[in-house]
């Protein structure tokens, strides 16, 4: 019983580390913009097929998934320069926007559609080799990557937000947009890069997760809502909280699906998302009151 | 010295009502030029067209040779145009040293964020000697900022825990730590005890001194005749006069509008 427990929560710590890629997402250009923005998830699924695609086509999978990542990065570039900035400089606020963002969701899945059609694609692991055993469980090698693409990218968040100017620049004009603007730093010139910093960091998400789930146009859906749940579940507006919230999701999902029935480990995201929503609107790390 | 600020023919209408009509004035560096007028004279919309918050109906604001009309306020900061707000606003989070230092590091990368120059991107903490040495100096500067304006026992305060005196000093050092051409005072004054107000005040003096231009709108009176250098008085809009404190406080017409105002 302890020993399957143990392996549910080692497999729901790889699902986890996806969904808090997707939530970092969802934080930083709701940080940066106060958009929620769901076409997220699409992003991981650019990167995913965009990989598998051209390692499918005999490109060496590193190459395929650099490349992958900068076409993610391209969709969220796209994404803010042909739906959000139009928008917003015709005035439109916060429930028009995110419902732009549904719609953009809906559409790069049909171009998901469109490029690569509806079977699945496969991509081999990066590193081939027996499972790694931990305390009795054991976790595929690529997962290994997986977790270190958490690792990488909270790092760099970090170290860019804590530790440089331009970070902490982002950081002023985030905590008081007026402030900042009368020191000359503008908070709207950062939206571009927030999408570009997203969308970059969930088609990593893609590549690394491809070869554990394989690549299909509509994975973006589960990946989008389950980082929504984990962002929602860690504030919002916190990077340590989405990282929290993915880990906290991934192995609720895992457990409750082994223990109680597969069913559950669907539903089990949005049952916390009620509860979070009800109990704790403010999330795990997030502050009670945003913004005077 | 540095350049004049030039307002001309400013105009600026909500729907019916009239907030500013046709107010020109001059406001060279080093001097202060101090708005005064009742409430409701348009006092703060000026600064917020000023400063970009607001855009004019009709008019123009040149700083020297450039143009600021119409422009948002990072632009216009970035130009070295900048202000305080009526309530104090603050960075919740950083403490003194660091917003201050927040502001310097704006100016030291030339306030163009993002995608900035790329030494901006250079983290601390892995002890590379130029981005060491630069963080010490803007936290000495943040210090040296703070010991000028004699409240240098600020600086590891956590903004949280200012009172508002405090969060009023903090708001001018920050102000003053973008190194502007003009600086915009919205009735820095106000809510301020008397050893408060003595250093808000020598702190415009010292700005004065070195060739900041300052405009200040103040309620108290007497402490703006005291420190403005020139004076223009706004009424429903309008600027009805202009001159020398000394001028300004005989003149009958501003005694009638302003003082007659608030005394009477």
């Amino acid at each position: 019983m302890i020993a399957e427990l143990w392996q549910y929560v080692l497999a729901g710590l790889v699902s986890g580390a996806i969904y808090a890629l997707v939530a970092a997402g969802f934080v930083l250009i709701y940080q940066v913009t106060g958009i929620i923005n769901f076409a997220q998830g699409e992003y991981v699924m650019i990167g995913a097929m965009t990989a598998a695609s051209l390692a499918g086509a005999g490109m060496p999978p590193l190459e395929a998934g650099a490349i992958a990542i900068v076409a993610a990065a391209a969709a969220g570039a796209l994404s803010y320069l042909l739906a959000i900035r139009p928008a917003r400089d015709r005035g439109a606020t916060g429930v028009t926007l995110i419902f732009i963002t549904l719609g953009l969701d809906v559409a790069l899945r049909g171009l998901g559609l469109i490029v690569w059609g509806t079977n699945p694609l496969s991509l081999n692991a990066f590193s081939t080799g027996a499972s790694i055993a931990i305390f009795g469980g054991a976790i595929q090698p690529q997962a290994l990557w997986v977790l270190g693409a958490d690792l990488v990218v909270f790092g760099l968040l970090y170290v860019f937000f804590q530790r440089t100017y331009a970070g902490t620049a982002v950081r002023a004009a985030v905590a008081s947009p007026a402030i900042a603007s009368t020191f000359g730093i503008p908070l709207r010139a950062f939206a571009f890069w927030s999408f570009i910093a997203a969308a970059a960091i969930g088609g990593l998400g893609g590549v690394v997760i491809a070869p554990i789930t394989s690549a299909t146009y509509d994975m973006g859906l589960t990946f989008g809502l389950a980082g929504f749940v984990a962002a929602v579940l860690g504030g919002l507006e916190s990077l340590p909280g989405a990282l929290i919230g993915g880990f906290v999701l991934g192995i609720a999902e895992k457990v409750s699906g082994g223990l109680i029935s597969t069913g559950w480990e669907q539903g089990i995201g949005f049952l916390i998302l009620v509860f979070v929503l009800l109990v704790r609107p403010q999330g795990l790390l997030g502050r009670a009151v945003r913004r005077a | 010295m540095s350049a004049a600020l030039a307002v001309r023919d400013i105009t600026m209408r909500f729907g019916g009502v009239v907030a500013l009509e046709d107010v020109s004035f001059d406001a060279p560096g080093g001097r202060v030029l101090g708005i005064m007028g009742p409430n409701g004279a348009g006092k703060t919309t000026l600064f917020n067209v000023i400063s970009g918050v607001q855009k004019p109906t009709r008019g123009s604001v040149a700083l020297g040779e450039t143009g600021l009309t119409g422009r948002d306020v990072a632009w216009i900061a970035a130009r070295g145009v900048t202000r305080t707000f009526q309530t104090p606003m603050m960075f919740w989070g950083l403490d003194v040293r660091e917003s201050i230092a927040c502001a310097l590091a704006t100016r030291e990368f030339g306030g163009c964020f993002p995608p900035g120059p790329l030494r901006s991107l250079v983290p601390s903490g892995l002890g590379w000697p130029r981005r060491r040495a630069a963080d010490a100096a803007l936290r000495e500067r943040a210090d040296a900022l703070l010991a000028t304006m004699g409240i240098g026992e600020l600086a590891a305060r956590p903004t949280e825990s200012l009172s508002f005196g405090e969060e009023r000093f903090l708001e001018l050092a920050r102000a003053l730590a973008i190194e502007p051409a003009m600086l915009l005072l919205d009735e820095p004054l106000s809510g301020l005890n008397p050893d408060e107000v003595e250093i808000v005040l020598q702190t415009i003096v010292r700005a004065r001194a070195a060739g900041i231009g300052v405009l200040l709108v103040e309620h108290a009176v007497g402490e703006l005749l005291s420190v403005a250098d020139r004076v223009v008085v706004l009424d429903h809009g309008r600027k009805i006069a202009e001159g020398t404190a000394r001028e300004v406080a005989a003149d009958p017409i501003v005694i009638d509008a302003y003082i007659g105002d608030e005394l009477g």
